[in-house]
């Protein structure tokens, strides 16, 4: 089992609610994900900003880390698990 | 009378220590790594060495401190990773959280360790063992992170017991029973009792703590020096230390190593202006400066060189540091060898709560740092770069956090 940080832009479809938001699914390389599970979600900071990682698993049963960023509302996937 | 006495006598103090920190948060937000052997510290291609393992990892023999491509061949199965001190720091906030429900009186001495003072708070609950149960349960649910507790009168006693029954352990030491409880322990579980420590007091015949406790206060002071006395008083069950809730560190250090061993002085330099920068910053972000600067070069036969140097007045101007960084790498860097790793540290750091100087040079770095700082929180901490340090673009990545160093530092 290896990871790889990826970094690359994505498509997300995801909800606000009680001031959380949570992904619900994801385009990535011309593929549709749902997210199956959400393992946890921690806050980093840069600067103002903060950037929110969420640790999923997708309905192919990959592991995902998605990103997404507060300053520019942009997602990206972080990291992927590959392999295992 | 005595009841009241004795309850003002005593402290309650935990220790609490989450199990293999780093692997425990993989694992605990990636059920895939679960029941695997999981190694924090670097991919196993890279130079570097296992931060920490997960017990899975330590039952095949994997050490903290080993270098990963020996963990590699014990381990092949085993899942490296290069970890994120950002998602630790974050979890660290929720053990934060969770422990300023029960007292305000947290210390923390790293992200994963902290003591709590609960003598004022303890009756508020059914007993002491209650709530450590209440805090493993509520940060396991949150992080999936299992943590030890040790529960004593004093901070040494606890420290100790909190790693007598790892992983998910509790020891509570009844108050006034401290010294029986070490005694049969092995000597080097005592703070400040390291490999070279151990062997001298088994020359001795000294193996246990309480065989140590029973020298004369004396003999420990000639064996370790003034440490001796404070290793003595922890042997004998006594720590005045109370549980403060801000520490003033007694060093600060930033180092790394170099992906590939290189003689480009602009690199060296550049990186060594990085990491004051990130030092001062550290310093200035805690109100604290520091009087000591140390500059660290570990060249590629693996020899190491360091020095330190103590300047005038104390400092936290990024500006000042590194004329006496650069000062000590001139002096230092007397070997045509190509340079494998590099690190700052600063040392006699004291709390800034005294204006440094009436003149208008030093108040208007001051000035100049406070602006630095201030743009720096907003924007992130490569919104404002000296421009040498501009040089390391060629070798690493960066984000709005900083440069992305080759095996960062896990814990800052």
């Amino acid at each position: 089992m290896t990871f790889e940080d990826i970094f690359e832009p994505i498509e997300v479809i995801s909800y606000f609610k009680e001031g959380k938001l949570r992904p619900l699914r994801f385009r990535w390389n011309g593929r549709v994900y749902k997210i199956k599970q959400l393992n946890g979600h921690w806050i980093s900071h840069q600067g103002y900003s903060k950037e929110h990682h969420y640790s999923i698993i997708s309905d192919s049963s990959d592991y995902f880390e998605l990103l997404f960023n507060s300053a520019d509302f942009d997602w990206q996937v972080a990291r992927v698990c590959l392999g295992g | 009378m005595t009841k009241i006495s004795y309850t003002f006598m005593h402290k309650t103090i935990f220790h609490i220590d989450a199990d293999a920190f780093f692997a425990s948060v993989e694992q605990g937000f990636n059920p895939r790594l679960r029941g695997k052997p999981v190694i924090v510290g670097g991919k196993e291609n890279q130079r570097g060495v296992v931060h920490t393992a997960s017990y899975e990892a330590r039952a095949l023999g994997i050490r903290t401190g080993m270098p990963l491509f020996k963990a590699k061949a014990l381990c092949p199965q085993a899942i490296f990773l290069k970890g994120s001190y950002d998602h630790y720091r974050a979890v660290s906030e929720v053990f934060q959280e969770v422990y300023l429900k029960y007292t305000p009186q947290v210390e923390f001495t790293s992200l994963d360790d902290a003591y709590l003072d609960l003598s004022g708070a303890a009756h508020l609950y059914p007993s002491l063992q209650w709530i450590a149960a209440a805090i493993k349960e509520d940060v396991y649910r949150r992080t999936g992170v299992t943590l030890s507790v040790g529960i004593s009168n004093t901070k040494a006693t606890a420290r100790i017991a909190s790693g007598l029954n790892k992983p998910a352990g509790v020891v509570c030491v009844p108050a006034g029973q401290e010294k029986e409880f070490l005694a049969p322990l092995s000597v080097d579980l005592l703070p400040g009792i390291g490999r070279s420590a151990k062997e001298r007091l088994l020359d001795l015949r000294i193996f246990t703590v309480g065989q140590f406790a029973r020298l004369p206060k004396m003999v420990a002071e000639q064996l370790f020096g003034k440490n001796g006395i404070k290793i003595w008083m922890y042997a004998n069950g006594i720590d005045p230390r109370p549980v403060k809730r801000r520490i003033i560190p007694r060093q600060i250090s930033r180092e790394t190593s170099f992906e590939e061993d290189t003689s480009d002085m602009k690199i060296v330099k550049g990186t060594l202006q990085y990491l004051t920068e990130r030092i001062a910053k550290k310093l200035r972000q805690q109100n604290l400066l520091c009087r000591t600067v140390g500059v660290k070069i570990g060249y590629s036969d693996f020899k190491r060189h360091a020095q330190t140097r103590s300047m005038e007045y104390p400092s936290n101007d990024s500006g000042e540091l590194f004329t006496v960084v650069e000062k000590i790498f001139t002096e230092l860097h007397l070997r045509r060898i190509r340079i494998r790793h590099t690190g700052i540290s600063v040392s006699q750091i004291e709390p800034q709560n005294y204006q440094r100087s009436l003149f208008n040079e030093a108040m208007s770095r001051e000035s100049l740092n406070s602006a630095v700082d201030d743009i720096r929180s907003r924007f992130g901490f490569m919104a404002l770069m000296p421009a040498d340090t501009l040089e390391l673009k060629r070798k690493y990545r960066m984000d709005a956090g900083g440069y992305i160093l080759h095996n960062p530092a896990l814990t800052r």
